[in-house]
């Protein structure tokens, strides 16, 4: 059964081959028991208004307590996330469009595999990396 | 959206439309994903959060996928829906709904957001 968590934050690694995604507590559930499991993980990230949006796949590395650094991203996160709604919801109070980001409460390390394009159009579902041909 | 391969491997999407059908069954938007087609047909197990701010909260599903419907009833309101969506969120011409996937609903579960 797959089950899926809504992340507040991501932060790629200096390695630039993983990723770190901050998952706030009401999406716990199941998922380090899921990581540990079969390690599979696949995220997927939409920046709106654009629909531009890229599908992540890979395996968990290791997963860690929340940093200050952390709590600043998703800040910053969720300032950009409200903005990008309020043409959507204009009369929406920003208290209400800030808590779709929930502070995090773990970190999780995902090494990058491949990375599929899945902005709606006639290229959705073409894998980046590593390139289709191979 | 989550699906998985019978191999385990997970797929994601985000979807347009969640469409309520009946007490137990959901018909979600099938537009250009056939990664996660595929999946069902291998696996039919399927997980959906849906973002309702309203209710302030997320909504999970858990589904099983049943069929695909390209004409009727459920697949003409949500393609009256898709194109008011696709309006309201600048993608007019890019959004067309492909197919109706009904799913039956085997769980709902509210996730309140944290204060």
């Amino acid at each position: 059964m797959p089950f899926g968590h809504r992340v507040s934050g991501w932060r790629v690694g200096a390695d630039h081959r993983t990723i770190t995604f901050l998952f706030p507590d009401e999406f716990h559930a199941r998922l380090l028991e899921s990581l540990q499991q079969n390690g599979a993980l696949a995220v997927t990230l939409e920046e709106f208004p654009s629909h531009e949006t890229y599908q992540f796949k890979g395996r968990f590395v290791r997963h860690r307590e929340i940093q200050d650094a952390d709590l600043e991203n998703v800040d910053r996160i969720r300032q950009r996330f409200v903005k990008s709604l309020r043409p959507m919801y204009p009369h929406a109070p920003e208290d209400v469009l800030k808590r779709f980001v929930s502070p995090p409460s773990l970190a999780v390390d995902f090494e990058v595999l491949e990375i599929f394009l899945q902005t709606p159009g006639p290229g959705a579902g073409t894998r980046l990396v590593p390139p289709m041909d191979r | 959206m989550v699906t998985c391969s019978a191999d385990g491997t997970p797929n994601t999407t985000v979807i347009s439309q969640v469409y309520y059908v009946d007490e137990t069954h959901a018909a979600l938007s099938f537009q250009f994903f056939s990664k996660t087609i595929r999946n069902v047909r291998e696996n039919p197990r399927a997980f959906v959060c849906v973002f309702d701010i309203a209710g302030q909260a997320h909504w999970a599903l858990q589904l099983a996928f049943e069929r695909s419907e390209t004409e009727g009833p459920i697949f003409d309101a949500m393609e009256m829906q898709i194109e008011a969506i696709a309006s309201m969120t600048g993608m007019s011409g890019i959004f067309k709904l492909r197919a109706a996937d009904i799913y039956r609903v085997l769980s709902v579960e509210k996730v309140p957001h944290a204060d």
